[in-house]
C-alpha cells in the first residue's frame, strides 16, 4: 500500500491494482493486539484515508491471492484462475507465522499465531470464555498480545526459551527494567523454557506441558516465535528467491519490471553490508515507498534497513533498539548507562569512530537522532561524548 | 580517562572524583551548569531588568526589538543599575563578615566571648592609635571595647570618613574626594546603592557607576579592611606557615572535618574544639585515630594563614569533597556555599552542618553559632562529628592521593618582617627591575572555565616574566595545589625574582589570606606608594581575576581599580549590553580614577596585558 | 506556505520561545494558569546549545516527505492541505516509532498521556507563538522565498561590500 501510494504521488494516470490474500481491506497491522481488548475496531485501524494513506483511486481486490507469476509473459495467476497482465510488478507477499514444529497439538483450536484482524478477531472472541492465556515467545507482537489481554482482565503467562525477553532485540541487561514493568503489570514470565505439547479439552486448548515438566491450564495459545517468508508460490517462476525474494539497491528482482518490498524481500544492513530479511512495519513502508518510486519511473536506491528497529511502549515503558545491540563476545565498543528507571546501551565500531547500534529504554528523547548517525555510518568527530551523554541534539548535527 | 572529564580541570583529584561522581550517579555543579546550558543571552549581557513590575523588560541588542524599558530606561541605564546591585551585593557580604567580626571583638572586650581571646595586643594598639583611642595603662580589653565600639560605629555612620580608607596615600584620598567617591559610612553607600536602583531614581550611568566606586571603596577600604584587621586583632596576625593542600590531606583512618564558608570565629573555634582531649578521646572510641580538621574557601585560608590548617580545595571541589566519602561532617557558615551540599550528604555518612542565622541550606543539620557560647557550641559540632564516623562506608569511600606542600601566612606584617622591618629591600629590588612589578592575583573558580587553569597559567607566566605575584582566596588554593607555594616554585621564576626568593626563602607566589584580605594587598601597595612619594595609581602594580564567579569579586575588582589599580578580569561582566559602560570600566576610567579593566579569558594574553602595564609604569616612574 | 525559519545569528537563548509555546498549548493560554495545569503544556520547540557559543532554536520542520508520518504504525500522523504534520492524539498509541525515526529529535513523549506530540504550528493564531514572542526576531515566519529572498539581499549586500561597492 505504501508503495501504491508512493507510485500514485507520482503518477496520477496509471491503473493500480493491489491483490490481497485476506478478506478484510488493508489494515495496520500493528495495531491488531488491539482488536483483541477492543481498544479499536476494525475500521478504526483501517489503512486507506488514514495517515498518509490519502491517494484515492487504487483498485483493491480482496481475497484474491497470487498463485503463479510469469515475469517473461507480465502476467500474474489469481486463485490459480485468473491472469491478470502488468506493465510493473510488486511482490509484497509478506510473512506469515512460523510454529515450530517442536510443538505437538499446534493445529488445536485455541492456538494462535497473531497475524491478521482475522486473527484478532478469534482471539477477541475466544477471550471471553477463557481465564488464562500461555504466550509461546517473548518477542515484541508477544508483548503486544499479552498486554491487550491482560486489558481484558485474563491471566496471562508468557513462556520464554531465553534467559530473558526481548532477547531478538536487546541483551538481557536492557530487558531487565521492562521485565520488572511487565511483571509489576501482571504479566508472569517464565525463562528458559519451552512448550513441547498442547493439551486439548473438549472445546479445544485446555492446557500446555513444559519440557521442564511443568503443565499449566489455559484456553489459549499464542505462538510469536518469528515470520518465514510467503515465497511458495513463486517456486519454478524464474524468480530470484533466496529465503525471501532477492532486492537490488533499486528494489528490483532479477527479471524485468518486478519488484519487492517489505517483509518477504531480502535486502541488507547498512552496517555490516550483509543480505538479510526484516519483518517490521517501518522497514516495510520505507521499502514499499521506494520500490513505488522505482515502478513510477523515478530510480530510487534503498539505503538499506537495519534488522533491528524497534520502539515501543508497555507498562509505562518506553524502549527502542536499533542496529547492532548484542555485544556480548564482540569486540564493538559498548557503553552501557543504568540508574534506577532509565538504561541506554551505545554500540561503536572497534574503533570508536561510528555508532552502529543503540538501545534506550525508559527515556527514548531523540532517538532518531541516533538512528540517522547510525544509518549514516558517520564519523563522530566530536560528538562521541554527547551521544554516550544521550545530549545529543540537532544542533550538532547542523554545525558538522 | 575521557577526554570530557580532563577538560573540566587541571587538577588531577578534580578528574579523579569527576569520575567517581559519574560511576556513582552523583550530580556536580559541571553537570549542572551543562543543563543550564544555553543561558539566557539578555543575562549574560546585562540588559535584563527585573526592578519594578512593569517590566521585566529587556533591550533587543541587535536594535529590532525594544530599545527602551517600559519606565525609558536604556541599555547603559540597565547594565549600570544591574552592576550597581551587584557591587552592593558583594560589599555586602564583605561588610557584614566584617561587622560579625566587630561584634565578636566587642563581646570578647565584655568578658562575654564564649572562648575568644585577644591575640594580637599589639596589633590592638596600632589600630587603636588609628583611631585616636588611648592605649597608655589599659587593659587590652578596655582598648579593646572602644575600638570595637568606634569600628562597629562605621557601619552605622551618615558622615565619613571611614578611618581605614586614610591609610591610602594622600593623592589617592584627594582624588576621591574631588571625585566625591569618598564613603561615608559601610552600610549608608550599600543602602544608597539599593534606593538608586530603584525604579525612577538615578538613571545617569556615570553616576550610577560613580557611586559603585564609593560603594567598593567602603569595602575594601572599609568592611573587609575591618574583617581583617580585627581578625588579626582576635585570632593573631599571620606568620609564615607550611602546610599542604589539595583533596589528600584528608586521612582515610581519622575523623576528618571540613570547615567551608569565610568566617574565622566559626573555624578558629572549631581547631579549637578538634583539640579538645575528651573529642579525641571520643574519636578513638569510635574507631579513629584522631581528628584531621582541613580547610575548603576562605575560612580554609583564615585558618591555614594563622595556624597551617590543611586546605582540602577551592570553590568548585566543595562537592568533591563529599563524594570522597570520607568526610564526617563539613561546617558551614557563609558565602559561596552550594546548597547541592545538602543531597549530596545525604548519598554518604557525611553530617551537613550550617550554623549560621543567615545561612540555611536545604539537607543541613542546622546547629546555630552564638559568639557567647562559641566553645561550647563548636564542641558539640565537633562531636556531631565524630558521632558520624561509625557510620562511614568503607567500599564509598576514595580519597585521592594528591597534596602539595605550601608555605602561607604572608599578611603585611609578615612581608614587612621577612624583608628585615621595612619595605626597603622590596623597593630596592623593583626599583632594580630584579623584581619588575607586583600583581595580585585572586577570585573564585568558575565552571565556565577548566578549572584552576587560567589561575594556575597566569601566575606562572607572571613569575616567568620577574613580577611578584601575590595572592587570595580560591586563587592561592589554586597555586598551591599547584606547587607554587614553596621555595622551590622559584624555579618557574624569572632569574630577577628568582634571585630575590632564593635570598629570602620565599615563594616567588605569597599568599596573603582570604578574600576580605585582599585589603592587606590595598595596604601594602598604599605602604609602597607613600615610600615612594606617589599614589597607587603610578605603581608597576596590576589585578587579576582570571576565574571569578561572585558579586564579592565585582566588589573587589571594582574597589581594586579605584584604588587605582588596572586589573584584568578572565570572565566578561554582565555590561557588554552597554557599550558606553563597557567603554568606560575599560578605558574612561583611567583618566577619572588611575584605574580600569580589561576582559581577557586567556591567561597568557592577560599575562601580556598586565607584564606590559606594568612595563608602562615603571617607564613612567623613571625606573 | 510559510515555514518557520531561524536567523542563527540572531538567538540569545532566552528560552522565550519554549515558554511562549507551552503557554500557548495550556488550557488557560496565559503563562500563570498553565504552569498549574494537568497534563502539564509541553514546549514543542527546543533551543540547543553548541559549544563554545552557538545557540539555536530545533523544531519540527514539517518534512514534505516526512518519515514520522510514513514510520507510524496507527495512522495517527497526517499532512494537513497546509502542509502542516499533525499527529492525531486520539489515534496516537504511544509506540515512539515516530520518535525513533525524526531526524531531527523534535517529537515529544507527553509522560502523561503517553501521546506523541510536535509543533502544530498554532493553528488558533495568525503566526506561530514562538515567532511572535521573540525578542530579537530570530524567529521569522515566511515562505521559502521570501526567506531566501532576505538572505539573498544580505548576501548581495556583503559581497558587494567585498568588493568596495
Amino acid at each position: 500500500m505504501a508503495a501504491a501510494q508512493a507510485i500514485r504521488e507520482l503518477d496520477s494516470h496509471g491503473a493500480i491494482t493491489v491483490l490481497s490474500a485476506e478478506a478484510d481491506p488493508p489494515y495496520y497491522r500493528p495495531l491488531i493486539p488491539f482488536i483483541i481488548d477492543r481498544q479499536k475496531t476494525a475500521d478504526e485501524i483501517a489503512l486507506l484515508g488514514q495517515g498518509p494513506y490519502t491517494a484515492t483511486d487504487i483498485d483493491v481486490r480482496l481475497d484474491a491471492p497470487v498463485t503463479a507469476v510469469d515475469p517473461q509473459a507480465h502476467t500474474v495467476t489469481v486463485s490459480d484462475a485468473e491472469l491478470l497482465h502488468y506493465d510493473r510488478l510488486l511482490i509484497a507477499t509478506g510473512s506469515r507465522p512460523h510454529i515450530p514444529p517442536t510443538i505437538q497439538g499446534a493445529d488445536t483450536p485455541g492456538v494462535y499465531a497473531l497475524r491478521t484482524l482475522a486473527d484478532a478477531r478469534d482471539i477477541a472472541e475466544r477471550a471471553a470464555r477463557t481465564q488464562h492465556v500461555i504466550l509461546a515467545g517473548g518477542g515484541m507482537l508477544n508483548l503486544k498480545t499479552a498486554f491487550a489481554l491482560l486489558e481484558r482482565d485474563l491471566a496471562v503467562t508468557m513462556v520464554v526459551t531465553s534467559p530473558e525477553v526481548l532477547s531478538q532485540i536487546m541483551e538481557p541487561d536492557g530487558a531487565a527494567l521492562i521485565r520488572d514493568a511487565l511483571e509489576r503489570a501482571g504479566l508472569r514470565i517464565l525463562t528458559g523454557r519451552n512448550i513441547t505439547r498442547v493439551i486439548a479439552g473438549p472445546d479445544g486448548v485446555a492446557g500446555v506441558l513444559l519440557d521442564s515438566g511443568e503443565e499449566l491450564p489455559c484456553q489459549i495459545v499464542c505462538i510469536g516465535k518469528g515470520v518465514r517468508p510467503n515465497v511458495e508460490f513463486l517456486e519454478g517462476s524464474g524468480i530470484h528467491v533466496d529465503g525471501g525474494v532477492v532486492a537490488d539497491e533499486h528494489t528490483a528482482c532479477n527479471t524485468p519490471d518486478a519488484y519487492t518490498a517489505g517483509d518477504v524481500a531480502v535486502t541488507f544492513d547498512p552496517i555490516t553490508g550483509e543480505r538479510m530479511m526484516t519483518a517490521l512495519w517501518t522497514n516495510a513502508v520505507e521499502m514499499g515507498r521506494c520500490a513505488g518510486r522505482n515502478m513510477a519511473g523515478r530510480p530510487t536506491a534503498y539505503t538499506g534497513t537495519f534488522g533491528i528497529l524497534n520502539a515501543t511502549q508497555v507498562a509505562e515503558v518506553p524502549f527502542v533498539s536499533m542496529g547492532i545491540v548484542h555485544t556480548a563476545g564482540t569486540d564493538h565498543e559498548t557503553h552501557v548507562v543504568r540508574a534506577a528507571n532509565t538504561y541506554r546501551k551505545m554500540v561503536f565500531t572497534e574503533d570508536g569512530e561510528r555508532l552502529i547500534g543503540a538501545v534506550f529504554v525508559g527515556d527514548i528523547r531523540h532517538a532518531g537522532l541516533y538512528r540517522h548517525l547510525i544509518r549514516e555510518r558517520a564519523p563522530l568527530n566530536g560528538l562521541k561524548a554527547a551521544v554516550i551523554g544521550h545530549r545529543l541534539h540537532y544542533g550538532h548535527l547542523l554545525r558538522w | 580517562m575521557k577526554e570530557e572529564i580532563l577538560n573540566k580541570s587541571i587538577d588531577p583529584t578534580v578528574h579523579d572524583m569527576l569520575a567517581v561522581a559519574e560511576a556513582a550517579g552523583l550530580e556536580t555543579v559541571w553537570e549542572r551548569l551543562e543543563q543550564q546550558l544555553p543561558q539566557c543571552g539578555f543575562g549574560e549581557i546585562g540588559v535584563c531588568c527585573r526592578n519594578c513590575t512593569m517590566g521585566p523588560c529587556r533591550i533587543d541588542p541587535f536594535g529590532e526589538g525594544p530599545t527602551k524599558g517600559v519606565c525609558g530606561a536604556t541599555a547603559d541605564i540597565i547594565v549600570a543599575r544591574n552592576l550597581l546591585r551587584m557591587i552592593a551585593a558583594g560589599a555586602a557580604a564583605h561588610s557584614d563578615h566584617g561587622r560579625d567580626i566587630a561584634h565578636t571583638l566587642l563581646l570578647t572586650a565584655e568578658g562575654k566571648g564564649g572562648g575568644y581571646e585577644i591575640k594580637d595586643a599589639a596589633k590592638l594598639k596600632r589600630l587603636a592609635a588609628e583611631y585616636d583611642i588611648p592605649t597608655e595603662g589599659r587593659t587590652k580589653e578596655e582598648i579593646a571595647l572602644d575600638l570595637a565600639k568606634a569600628v562597629y560605629a562605621e557601619f552605622g555612620k551618615q558622615e565619613g570618613p571611614i578611618q581605614f580608607t586614610r591609610r591610602a596615600p594622600a593623592k589617592r584620598v584627594e582624588l576621591w574626594q574631588k571625585l566625591n567617591v569618598d564613603p561615608r559610612g559601610i552600610d549608608r553607600e550599600i543602602v544608597e546603592c539599593m534606593h538608586r536602583t530603584h525604579i525612577g531614581v538615578d538613571n545617569d550611568y556615570v553616576n550610577i557607576i560613580l557611586h559603585g566606586l564609593r560603594t567598593a571603596i567602603s569595602d575594601g577600604w572599609g568592611g573587609s579592611m575591618v574583617a581583617t584587621e580585627l581578625s588579626d586583632v582576635l585570632f593573631g596576625t599571620p606568620k609564615p606557615v607550611w602546610s599542604e593542600a589539595n583533596l589528600g590531606v584528608l586521612d582515610e583512618k581519622m575523623v576528618n572535618i571540613i570547615v567551608h564558608g569565610h568566617e574565622p570565629t566559626l573555624s578558629e573555634m572549631i581547631l579549637a574544639a578538634v583539640q579538645d582531649p575528651e573529642l579525641v578521646a571520643l574519636a578513638k572510641e569510635k574507631g579513629a585515630e584522631g581528628i584531621n580538621l582541613a580547610g575548603s574557601c576562605c575560612t580554609g585560608n583564615e585558618v591555614l594563614m594563622r595556624h597551617g590548617i590543611p586546605l582540602a580545595g577551592n570553590f568548585l571541589q566543595q562537592e568533591l569533597l563529599v563524594i570522597t566519602g570520607a568526610v564526617e561532617a563539613i561546617i558551614v557558615d557563609v558565602q559561596c556555599i552550594m546548597p547541592s551540599l545538602g543531597a549530596l550528604s545525604a548519598c554518604f555518612h557525611t553530617q551537613f552542618i550550617s550554623t549560621s542565622y543567615k545561612a540555611k541550606f536545604p539537607g543541613a543539620t542546622h546547629i546555630e553559632f552564638h559568639e557567647e557560647h562559641a566553645y561550647d557550641i563548636a564542641k558539640e559540632i565537633v562531636r556531631t562529628a565524630v558521632e558520624a564516623f561509625p557510620y562511614r562506608a568503607p567500599e564509598k569511600v576514595h580519597i585521592p592521593k594528591e597534596k602539595v606542600k605550601l608555605m602561607a601566612g604572608f599578611s603585611t606584617e609578615a612581608i614587612v618582617g621577612a624583608l628585615g622591618g621595612t619595605l626597603d629591600p622590596l623597593l630596592d629590588v623593583i626599583k632594580s627591575g630584579a623584581v619588575k612589578g607586583i600583581a595580585g592575583v585572586v577570585g573564585c573558580n568558575n565552571p565556565k572555565i577548566q578549572h584552576d587553569y587560567a589561575h594556575v597559567n597566569l601566575v606562572k607566566e607572571l613569575i616567568k616574566n620577574d613580577i611578584l605575584v601575590v595572592n587570595t582566596g580560591c586563587n592561592a588554593i589554586a597555586c598551591a595545589k599547584a606547587g607554587l607555594l614553596v621555595p622551590e616554585g622559584a624555579e618557574m621564576a624569572g632569574d630577577g625574582l628568582k634571585a630575590v626568593c632564593k635570598a629570602l626563602g620565599i615563594p616567588p607566589v605569597l599568599h596573603m589570606g582570604s578574600c576580605v584580605d585582599i585589603s592587606r594587598i590595598l595596604v601594602v601597595c598604599a605602604a609602597v606608594a607613600n615610600a615612594l612619594g606617589v599614589d597607587i595609581s603610578d605603581l608597576p602594580v596590576a589585578g587579576a581575576a582570571p576565574e571569578w564567579m561572585s558579586e564579592k569579586a565585582v566588589s573587589i575588582g571594582t574597589y581594586v581599580v579605584a584604588s587605582g589599580v588596572y586589573t584584568v578580569l578572565g570572565v566578561a561582566p554582565p555590561i557588554l549590553g552597554s557599550p558606553e559602560v563597557v567603554e568606560l570600566l575599560t578605558a574612561g576610567a583611567e583618566g577619572v580614577i588611575g584605574g580600569k579593566f580589561a576582559v581577557e579569558p586567556d591567561p597568557f594574553k592577560a599575562a601580556q596585558l598586565i607584564i606590559d602595564h606594568i612595563a608602562a609604569k615603571r617607564r613612567a616612574l623613571g625606573i | 506556505m510559510k515555514e518557520i525559519f531561524v536567523r542563527l545569528d540572531r538567538c540569545l537563548g532566552c528560552h522565550t520561545c519554549e515558554i511562549a509555546c507551552a503557554v500557548e498549548h495550556s488550557q488557560s493560554k496565559n503563562l500563570f494558569g498553565a504552569i498549574f495545569e494537568h497534563p502539564t503544556p509541553k514546549r514543542r520547540l527546543f533551543v540547543e546549545w553548541v559549544a563554545p557559543e552557538h545557540k539555536l532554536p530545533v523544531l519540527c520542520r514539517h518534512c514534505e516527505d516526512a518519515p514520522c508520518m510514513h514510520a507510524c504504525i496507527s495512522g495517527a500522523i497526517t499532512r494537513t492541505p497546509d502542509g502542516v504534520i499533525i499527529t492525531d492524539e486520539a489515534k496516537c498509541i504511544g509506540c515512539w516509532t515516530c520518535v525513533m525515526v525524526c531526524p531531527y529529535g523534535v517529537i515529544g513523549r507527553h509522560l502523561e498521556t503517553h501521546t506523541a506530540y510536535r509543533c502544530d504550528r498554532c493553528p488558533d493564531q495568525d503566526e506561530p507563538a514562538c515567532v511572535s514572542a521573540c525578542p530579537t526576531k530570530a524567529l521569522v515566519y515566511r515562505t521559502v522565498e521570501e526567506f531566501s529572498a532576505d538572505v539573498r539581499q544580505v548576501a548581495a549586500t556583503e559581497m558587494l561590500a567585498g568588493e568596495g561597492g
